[in-house]
Order: structure tokens, then sequence, then C-alpha cells
């Protein structure tokens, strides 16, 4: 059998993943929900629904194995389980929802899908607990029909071919496959009744369907054989069908008669009404509201949007080459009229420039809400796993973001918020012993700051013991005694992003062996953003990332080395000064300014400049460049100005050095290598010698 | 991937459908199938007050409707467009969980129900079923079209 989807490519297979996805985020919070309200019946249907649609989309995409684990879960979703088990039902749907998760990595990923085996043990073994399950019934494979009436329904019978109407007696079997029994019952009904009176069925009502195979009917109608036949062959629903005309019992009782031809009025008008639509009326919605359901969403597929954003890019490329060409104009011919139209032309061109681009922007931004809602779950599997009672609060949920930022932050913060729970909250004990609540909490907050988005994660724990990662580093042969002990405690804070450096006394399953702190920093290096850290010991420890808005373009201030064009972004300079070589000094073979009452290291671009510059050159420039709490100097030959920069990243091959994070083209045509300020930061505390570099 | 005969109307015009379902991928899915049978799609709704008010804008041959939904639910959905148009073909697209829910839509003047995940030939079957009560739907070609399924 061919499948829906074998032909038709990748656009409904990604928009599973990304619906599936979606629905897994409302399943866990849902799963969360009813933990906490565990025999709430609405919060069931709730769960139930999104496991449904989960199935449907999973079955249609061919990701059987997905589907089928949602149908188990599906049978345990019931609100009469949740009355008396809720508690054990919301575990099943978090390990469900676990189980789902890794299923659809799996599936998009292309690789041999994870055993569910576990979870389908937990789930029958939930259900034989929890409820008794109706045995199937064994399948006959003639159908043999018996026409059994009644004395009343033989009198019925006998009474419509008395009037000279056609009775037929009817035995349909209702398909083996069909799972919905009760409702195929249903469905038959509604078709005898479309064919003619139905004067006897069997079985009577929709529950005593669900456990018989095969329907008997007498019907009275003026339709043929044939036509009945085709009305009733039901597609999917009957697998069999004898039509045999009825004939007339014996001598029916005369005194029943009357009475019994009241109830046959009875009868018939009863069962007529549900086919036409019984005309209960139900409270329900204005007929205005019918009109107001309007859809005011769009999803489009990321690529394109990126497509239009590179478009922009070039755009404000061809803007800076246009304003190029002015100054150039307005060289060559000086007070020539055309020049005041040019750039009238040029100011409205960039001012809806500047628009297009905002609202391109715009359009990748996304809440940081979405990021955000993952975290209950988290904080809670952590805190239940190392037996700690831990609260998250969220704040700043509606701070919006890159797209692609917010999705490359997930995976720090989600280490950040694990650590926090797992090595920053203290167990209870311990935390009533300090004269703390015994709930700890771990508060996330995100906020704009100018350019850049700050996102917090902070605890109210035991804190960071500075004194003890110094000597860890020391340990571990990270620095030695001196330069630990020269770090100011703001930079030895970092020491916690070092790859191997944990000061959790023992590993836990949880956070594991002090990999994950690395990556954070190498996350946020990628992204151009910094991550700074405090703590205070007993008190608790904040850490904040910070990234740019949007990684497309930044304001960037240009400079040049030898003769070479570089920038840094914009964000990141904090001041720009002039020195003369006589005010730069040596300090443990660094080259520092004092600038006021600071003491300001200083980098220089290449060694060979610094050869060469510090006989050319009696003055030069120094950028002074601030990624978190540290700061250093950056000596330059000469500023070029601030421009946005558009930039394009780098194919890894290109880059032959960390130091640099990105490039831009200028409208000329002429490179500008954008530095990267963290990496920067990262080998001066790492190499005390003369910052060489490039 | 299978041939079918298109299903037409009796003036030899697309059959033309209302595909009411709250996941845009299920939709996507129903609609794909119904342009294999040569079918019109003349409407989407994603909830039961849209279905209602795109059944009386487009008044469509068929309604395939998906039973769970927000706003308003399938059964509801039925009940009120039945109410208003006694000639409504309305296929409840459903799984097996949703027993209770499909009996009720049937009661309510639902046509008949398809299971998901939805097949195309299924689909195909029942939605020939469902048309047939308009005489010489699917342009007399039930038995050959029937040949022609690709088992």
């Amino acid at each position: 059998m061919s499948h829906p989807l074998d032909d038709r490519g990748g656009d409904l297979r990604a928009l599973f993943f990304e619906s599936a996805y979606e629905l897994l985020q409302t399943l866990n919070d849902a799963g969360l929900e009813l933990e906490t309200h565990p025999a709430d019946p609405e919060v069931i249907r709730r769960v139930r629904r999104v496991v449904h649609t989960l199935k449907g989309d999973s079955a249609a995409c061919g990701y059987l194995g997905l589907s089928e684990m949602a149908h188990e879960l599906e049978d345990v979703l019931l609100p009469e389980i949740g009355q008396v088990r809720g508690a054990q039902l919301a575990e099943v749907v978090l390990a469900a929802a676990d189980v789902f998760d890794s299923l659809l990595n799996a599936y998009r990923q292309n690789v041999e899908p994870p055993s569910t085996e576990p979870l389908r043990a937990q789930i029958r073994q939930f259900l034989k607990a929890a409820t008794h399950t109706p045995a199937a019934a064994p399948a006959d494979n003639r159908l043999t029909a018996r026409f059994v009436w009644s004395e009343y329904e033989q009198l019925m019978i006998s009474e419509a071919l008395h009037r000279g109407e056609n009775v037929y007696n009817l035995a349909l079997r209702i398909d083996p496959q069909s799972a919905m029994r009760a409702a195929a019952f249903q469905l038959v009904r509604n078709v005898l009744h479309g064919i003619g009176t139905v004067i006897a069925l069997h079985p009577e009502d929709n529950s005593a369907a669900a456990s018989v195979e095969v329907i008997e009917a007498a019907v009275a109608c003026t339709m043929t054989e044939e036509a009945i036949a085709r009305r009733c062959k039901i597609p999917a629903i009957v697998a069999d069908l004898v039509i045999a005309r009825a004939t007339p019992a014996e001598t029916p009782e005369h005194d029943l008669l009357s009475e019994l031809l009241e109830a046959q009025a009875t009868v018939t008008v009863g069962a007529a009404t549900p086919a036409q639509g019984a005309p209960e009326q139900r409270p329900s919605g204005s007929a205005s509201a019918v009109n107001a359901v309007v859809e005011s969403t769009l999803r489009v597929e990321t690529a394109r949007i990126d497509s239009v954003m590179n478009l922009v890019g070039e755009l404000i490329i061809g803007k800076s080459m246009l304003n190029r060409a002015i100054v150039e104009f307005d060289r060559r011919h000086a007070h020539d009229p055309l020049h005041a139209k040019l750039l009238d032309a040029l100011s409205f061109q960039a001012r809806v420039l500047d628009e297009l681009h905002k609202s391109v922007l715009k359009i990748r931004m996304v809440p940081v809400e979405q990021l955000f809602r993952r975290f209950p779950r988290v904080v809670r599997d952590v805190a239940k796993q190392c037996n700690k009672d831990v609260a998250l609060e969220l704040a700043g949920q509606n701070t919006d973001l890159d797209k692609g930022i917010l999705d490359a932050l997930a995976e720090p913060i989600t280490h950040l918020v694990r650590n926090a729970v797992d090595h920053g909250i203290e167990p209870p004990e311990a935390r009533l012993a300090a004269g703390k609540p015994a709930r700890g909490t771990v508060f996330l907050n995100a906020y704009h700051q100018g350019a850049q988005v700050v996102t917090e994660v902070r605890d109210d724990g035991r804190g960071i013991d500075v004194a003890r990662l110094r000597a860890k580093a020391v340990a571990r042969g990270l620095l030695s005694a001196a330069d630990a002990e020269r770090l100011s405690d703001a930079e030895a804070f970092n020491l916690i992003f070092e790859p191997g450096l944990s000061t959790a006394a023992e590993v836990t399953e949880v956070s594991g062996r002090g990999v994950g702190m690395d990556i954070v920093r190498s996350v946020l290096d990628r992204l151009k953003g910094t991550v700074q850290v405090s703590s205070q010991l007993g008190q608790g420890t904040l850490i904040q990332l910070r990234v740019p808005l949007t990684l497309a373009s930044i304001q960037a201030l240009m400079f040049r080395v030898n003769n070479r064009l570089f920038a840094v972004p914009l964000s990141s300079v904090v001041e720009i000064t002039r020195v003369s070589e006589s005010e730069i000094h040596r300090v443990d073979q660094r080259e520092v300014l004092q600038l006021r009452d600071h003491i300001l290291s200083l980098v220089r671009l290449s060694s060979l400049e610094r050869i060469h510059a510090v006989e050319a050159r009696k003055r030069s420039f120094v950028i002074v460049i601030g990624a978190g709490e540290r700061r250093f100097g950056l000596l330059v030959d000469s500023l070029v100005g601030e421009e946005e920069l558009v930039i394009k990243a780098l194919p890894e091959e290109i880059i032959t050095s960390d130091l640099v994070s990105g490039a831009s083209i200028l409208g000329d045509g002429t490179v500008v290598l954008i530095l990267n300020v963290s990496a920067v930061l990262a080998r001066l505390s790492r190499a005390p010698a003369l910052g060489a570099i490039a | 991937m299978p041939q079918f005969a298109a299903l037409l109307r009796k003036d030899n015009q697309p059959v033309r459908y209302l595909v009411v379902d709250d996941s845009v991928f299920a939709r996507k899915n129903i609609i794909k199938m119904i342009e294999m049978f040569g079918g019109e799609v003349a409407a989407e709704a994603g909830d039961g007050l849209t279905a209602i008010a795109e059944y009386n804008r487009v008044k469509p041959d068929v309604v395939l409707m998906d039973i769970t939904m927000p706003q308003m639910e399938g059964i509801e959905a039925v009940e009120r467009i039945v109410r208003q148009h006694a000639e409504a073909r309305i296929i409840m697209v459903s799984s097996v969980g949703y027993q209770e829910n499909i009996l009720a839509a049937l009661q309510k003047g639902a046509k008949h129900f398809v299971q998901k995940p939805v097949k195309p030939d299924g689909l195909y079957e029942i939605l020939r079923y469902v048309l047939s009560d308009e005489a010489g739907s699917a342009s007399a070609a039930p038995v050959a079209a029937g040949e022609e399924f690709d088992q």
C-alpha cells in the first residue's frame, strides 16, 4: 500500500515537526498542571486532546511508532482514572512527553528510534491496575443471518406486508477492522432509517452494539433490493450483507394488536427524530460570533524570512555605495544643484530602508517565553531527581529576541538552570539550617538593554566558593598560584566556564562533569554575546547572558591598523581616547595604560605593528572595549567611523582564527573583518605575554 | 501513487469540499487527497464557528470535519449546519478514542465518519458512497474506479 506521504516531499514533514514540537510543549505544560490538579477532568481532557492530535498527525506522516505510542497513552487518559490515580497519571504523561521527544528527534535525524517498550510497559501496568480491559470478540467467518424476531416485531412485519409494502430482512456484518463499533452501529442505523421504516433492529441500542458483530433488521420500504444493497454496503463499516424478503408470520394474537399499533406509532416517531437533527436546544454562542473568527497569524519557513533579510542586507550595502558615490560627486562637481536633489532622494531612501530593515528584523523576533516555558518541566525534573524543593519564577517573558539567537540560547540556559537547581540550591535541611526557607527559588528573567538582550538565571542557593574555585584551577594546572591570586573575584567566577572545572564535590547525573559550562561560553562567543557571573557565598548566584538583538547586522566602529580595515561592535565600545607612546607602560610583560584611576591592559593587533609603530607613531588611538565586567584597550592607528555593517558569515575553512567573528563588505567592495571581542579577551587572559594576535 | 478516477458532481463539475480541522497539518493532508480525487477545496476552517460561517459562505458539497476542536467542537458544528441545511453531507474525521463524539455527531446528522489516520483509498470509498445519494455522481464510474485502487 502506498503511503499518503511518500510522494509528497518535505513540506508536510517540516510542518509536522513544527507542530509536533509545539504539541509536545503543550503536553509538558498540561502534564505539569495535571501534577498540581490531579483530579481535574478538564486538564485530563486537554492532555488527551494534545495526545490525540499528535497521534493523528504522526500516523498521517507515517511515524507509526509514535502514533501507536500516543494511542496507548490516550487509553489511560480518562477522568475516571485521574480521580483515583491522578498523580501517577501525571508521571506517565510527563514520561511519555520525553519518549515522544526522543522519537521525534530520531525521526527528524532519520536514525533508529529508541525503544518505547519501557513506557508501554508502564502504561499497560497502569491500565491493568486502573481499569479492566474488555476482551476482543473472536471473529466469525461466515455471515449467518438468523432473523429471529420477537412476537411484536413479527406482528409489525405482517402488518406492513398486509398493507402491501415490501419488507426486507437485512443482516449486516460490521467490518471487524472497525474499531468504533458503537459509531458504526449508529451509522448503520442512520442508513436504515434513510431506507424506510425500521420495524425491527437487533441489537437495539448503541451500547449493546459494541460487542455485537452482526446487525439484523427488518425494514419496510419502497426501494429495490439492489438499491438497498447499495445503501447498505457502507464503506469501512459493513463487511458483509445478506438481504432477504420477509414473509408473514403465524396468525397474530388480535387483542394485542391495537395496543401494539399505538406503541409502534411512538416508536417510529421516536426513532425518526434523531436522523432529522434533534431540535434539542443547547446554550451556545450568539450567531454574530460566527463571523468573528479570523486567522491572524501566518506560518512561514524561516528560510524565506532569511532570504528577505539577506536582500535587505544587500540594499544596505547598496545604500552605502550610493553614499560614497555622492561624496565623490560632491567633490567633483561642488555646488551642483543636483547634489541637493540626490541628497534628498538618498535620505528618503535611507529612511524607508531603515524602516524596512526594522520590520524584517521584527518578523524574526519571538518572545523569550517560547524558550522559558520549557523550564518549569526542567526544574521540576531536576529538583525531583536530587530531592530538592525548588520553585521557578519567570519574568520578562515578553522580551523579544531573534529566533535564531533564542534557539541557540536554549542549550546554555538549560545548562545554567539545571546547574542552579543541582549545584546552586541546597537540600531543604541545609537551607533550613542556614536560616533560609526550605524551598529554593530559581529566577529567570529577560530584558532589553540597548541593542542587547540580557537573560538572567539567578538562584538563592549556596553561591560560588571563589577560594575553592581558585584552588581547583591551580590544582588542575589552569593557572599558576600567583595568577590565581591576582584574579579579581569577578574574573575568578569566570573560571566556572573552563572545561572540566566544577566545584561540585560529587559528579551527579544531572549536571554531569562540568562539560556543560564551557558550552555556555562557546555558544555565547558564537552569538557575539557575553556571560557575567556574580555570586555571594551563602546568598546565591546570578548569571547574566548578554546577546545582541539580532545577528544580521551591527552598528560597528571601524578603524585601521597597518592600513587594514577592522571593526568592533559599537555596543562593546566603552570609550575612545588618544595616547602617546610615553604613556604606555609595561607591567608583567603586559602593556598597560593608566586611564584615570584604572589600569587598562592594551592589545595590539599585530606583533609586526608593535615593532615598527612604536617608533613610527608618537600618538595613536585606544579604543576601550568592555565585555561584561572586563575592559581592555585596543591600540589602533586611525579611526574610520561608525557604520552599520551587514554581517556575512564566514565559512569555517576561511576563518583561521577565532579572533574574527565575521566579515562585512563595504559599499566600495572593501572587506572589513569584525573582531570577536570576547575571544580577544580570552586570549588576553590566557597568554600573559604581549598580545601578539592575527 | 494510486490513481483515482475523479469524483464529480452530477453536473460534471468538481466536488467542492470544506475541510475543518484545527491541525493545519491534518488539513493539508486531507487537501492533498481531495486534490488526488479531482476535488476542489472551497474553504478551510480551524474551528467549528469558522466552519459554520464558511459553510454558509461557500455551500460545499461535502464537509470533512474534525471531532475535537477549539472554539466549538465538531458535534455542535454538525448540529448547527444540519439544522440549517438538511442536505449537508458531513463526514466526521477522528480517531478511535472519540467514539462517543462520533456517535453524537452521527445522531446530529453527520453522514459518515473516517478514522485517522486517513488513508486515501478509504476516504475515496466513503466519499463515493456519501456522494452516491445524488444519482449519477462519480460520473457513473464507481466500478471502474474501484478496480484502479492500488492495493
